[in-house]
């Protein structure tokens, strides 16, 4: 049977992932109804059917959140956040606060906010990119250095390797490690120094996650009770459940830990909080950029990323190229057209323009750190032993077994394939 | 003793000071890095205000041409030439001798060529032929990367090119560039003064006119390149736009350097 069939007709009739068989484009941005919303990533297996951004009468979820936005009382707002500050700073010089981030160019202006416009003193944590960019370091040293005690937490790199490989191959989603380990940092830190709030920049539902969650402030702990009820076999990680992990790949339960939530309970016991400084603080992604550079000397990468314009907007992780890459295979959606549709929202460019930068720019192959990033994920051999290699077709990552593999993800009912060449069904250029 | 752009011996050393507008659509906008670009407002409301303060000429640069594959700014050249009478450059989206007639006929005085030159360096030979080098301005946009080694970038710094920008000068003023409009990429916004070297370099190595242009942060930064390099002419636009310095104020700072003529 010709496999390439279902890519070949014009009326393909297989969606992956649960996704929509009708592809939408926001009126007034250029994301898609593709796009899928954040999950429990540890529920994550490639039979996983994806919630994806709502659309209301033409419009994205993120679009109306902007919308909704334009009557928020910013002063109001910001007597809210003194107050918080108030009741929640330190008197002796401890820890009050917590700031997870990378030091890019939001986080940089969270925790500088925070600690010279409103006396806090923060503790700032990062989880570890996978593959450091050198501009990427650069700037979280800047960031330190404007004055910020940090703690770097980086996981152990086989393991993270492996994970990254495991997650490649089953979900081709090679950024899930580095998720789900910084989505997990923060309230383990605060539980860890007694730090009773937490501060993220933007909540989700600014890119579209649903709206519902997004009235409070607060971020409940609560769909982490999972973890507190499930076993070996319903937990995963890369697409793998622990049980297989530890009986074909070696890891040891503690090998989990740095990928697992803070147990709720600990959270209710030492009344830990999270809040996001977007709900306080009007945010500009593009202030945040004018900020960080004004106050930290924070430096925008000296190349556009590739598969987009931009050059500002995480730079740090060399993976971060083919996540990019890789949600472009699987939705449809790229690098460009997430910008693009981020800075249309924002008011920085019309969306005329955002349509070119996405026609121009996403998709686009991410060469330029190709053989790091294949390195960093292949599977050696003398390094891992011939039992965890073995389980691997290609243990060794090369341009063509990568875009092998991408294929297997295509959804037939966003790809053609046409003179032996793919082709995106949809896009924002030509719905 | 300084030597002019044409050898000959002079006493005083003519530099002229230019505005430059990068300009998307319709707005007048401004990066850190030509990155992060916000817009202030509308181009010819800064144009006509820093003629009126006595600009030397005006630089309107279309930093989204080569991305739309066509340039916005013939209607704003157009209005502008009814009421500024100083020479103006347009630069963005020249590809062709006749997007060059074009942008001429609407009152420019000068083109500015990057993108287009980079992909067929003809273009600066047969622009030059068609109107005069003096109407030719090659416009590099450059990168450091390595101690005194720069790269050639196009579209607003975001594409490399593996071209020494150096011998790219070089190579522009043989094909028949009048003039060069030097871009520091790395300087370009962030106000924390001009790439010295990178200018000398060029200045060196071409007779040409030199525009140098990226990190005006303070008058101190312009004398700092008039008096270090060859310069011609600098351009300036973060401090203009944001109200930083006024062109009086920086005119009568330049005026007391010794050998410097300003207009």
């Amino acid at each position: 049977m010709n496999s390439l069939a279902k890519y070949e007709t014009d009326a393909p009739n297989e969606a992956y992932y649960g996704l929509p068989q009708e592809v939408l484009f926001c009126k007034t941005c250029v994301i898609s109804n593709q796009r899928p919303n954040s999950i429990i990533e540890q529920k994550h297996t490639k039979e996983s059917k994806k919630p994806v951004i709502a659309f209301t009468d033409g419009i994205c979820d993120a679009c109306r959140t902007k919308n909704s936005k334009v009557e928020i009382d910013w002063n109001l707002r910001e007597k809210e956040l003194i107050e918080l500050c108030n009741k929640h700073r330190s008197k002796d010089n401890s820890y009050d606060c917590l700031v997870p981030g990378s030091g890019g160019k939001d986080s940089f202006m969270q925790a500088h906010l925070l600690k010279y416009k409103y006396g806090m003193n923060p503790l700032t944590v990062t989880w570890a990119p996978h593959i450091y960019t050198d501009w990427g370091w650069k700037n979280f040293q800047a960031w330190i250095h404007a004055g910020f005690d940090n703690i770097l937490v980086t996981p152990n790199g086989r393991i993270h390797r492996l994970l990254t490989r495991l997650s490649t191959e089953r979900l081709l989603h090679p950024f899930q490690p580095f998720v789900i380990g910084q989505r997990h940092l923060a309230a383990k830190m605060a539980a860890l120094h007694n730090i009773k709030i937490i501060f993220y920049g933007e909540s989700g539902a600014e890119y579209g996650n649903p709206i519902a969650n997004n009235n409070s402030a607060k971020r409940d702990f609560k769909e982490y009770e999972y973890f507190t009820m499930s076993d070996d076999s319903d937990v995963f990680l890369g697409g793998t459940s622990f049980k297989e992990l530890k009986e074909d790949f070696a890891f040891k339960q503690h090998d989990f830990d740095p990928y697992m939530p803070i147990d709720p309970q600990i959270c209710e016991d030492k009344e830990i909080e999270v809040h996001w400084l977007g709900h306080y603080v009007k945010w500009h992604p593009q202030a945040a950029y004018y900020y960080a550079v004004e106050h930290g000397g924070f430096q925008a990468a000296p190349e556009r990323t590739l598969g987009t314009y931009s050059k500002y907007n995480s730079i740090d992780d060399k993976v971060d190229d083919f996540h990019y890459f890789t949600t472009f295979i699987k939705f449809g959606i790229g690098r460009a057209t997430y910008d693009a549709a981020q800075e249309v929202r924002s008011g920085d460019i019309e969306l005329d323009e955002a349509i070119a930068l996405v026609k121009k720019f996403d998709g686009e192959y991410p060469a330029r750190f190709e053989k790091e990033v294949f390195e960093y994920v292949s599977i050696h051999e003398k390094e891992f032993g011939s039992k965890i290699a073995s389980k691997f077709k290609n243990p060794i990552v090369t341009r063509e077994s990568f875009l092998e593999l991408c294929d297997e993800f295509r959804s037939p009912h966003l790809w053609k394939f046409e003179q032996g060449q793919w082709k995106l069904r949809h896009t924002v250029f030509n719905p | 003793m300084e030597t002019s752009p044409h050898g000959v011996q002079s006493l005083m050393r003519n530099i002229r000071i230019i505005a430059r507008l990068d300009v998307k659509t319709e707005h007048l906008v401004k990066g850190i890095q030509l990155e992060g670009l916000r817009k202030l407002g509308v181009p010819n409301d800064f144009a006509r205000k820093y003629y009126q303060a006595g600009i030397d000429e005006i630089i309107y640069m279309d930093i989204v041409a080569s991305l739309y594959e066509r340039n916005s700014l013939l209607p704003i050249v157009r209005q502008a030439s009814s009421d500024i009478f100083i020479p103006m450059t347009v630069s963005g989206g020249i590809r062709s001798v006749e997007n060059a007639r074009a942008a001429l006929g609407a009152g420019a005085d000068k083109v500015g060529v990057n993108t287009a030159a980079i992909k067929s360096p003809q273009l600066i030979s047969d622009i030059a032929a068609e109107f005069g080098s003096q109407c030719m301005v090659s416009s590099i946009e450059a990168k450091n990367t390595r101690i005194n080694i720069w790269e050639a970038y196009y579209d607003n710094g975001r594409e490399k090119t593996g071209i020494n920008a150096i011998e790219w000068a070089k190579e522009c003023e043989k094909r028949g560039a009048g003039e060069i409009l030097l871009t520091s990429v790395d300087r370009e916004g962030v106000g924390n003064g001009m790439d010295i070297d990178l200018i000398s370099n060029v200045c060196d190595v071409v007779n040409i006119p030199v525009i140098a242009s990226g990190g005006i942060g303070n008058i101190a930064h312009m004398k700092d390149v008039i008096t270090h390099t060859n310069v011609s002419a600098v351009a300036i636009a973060k401090i203009l736009h944001y109200g930083d310095s006024s062109i009086a104020d920086i005119k009568a700072a330049l005026r007391q350097l010794e050998g410097i003529e300003i207009r």
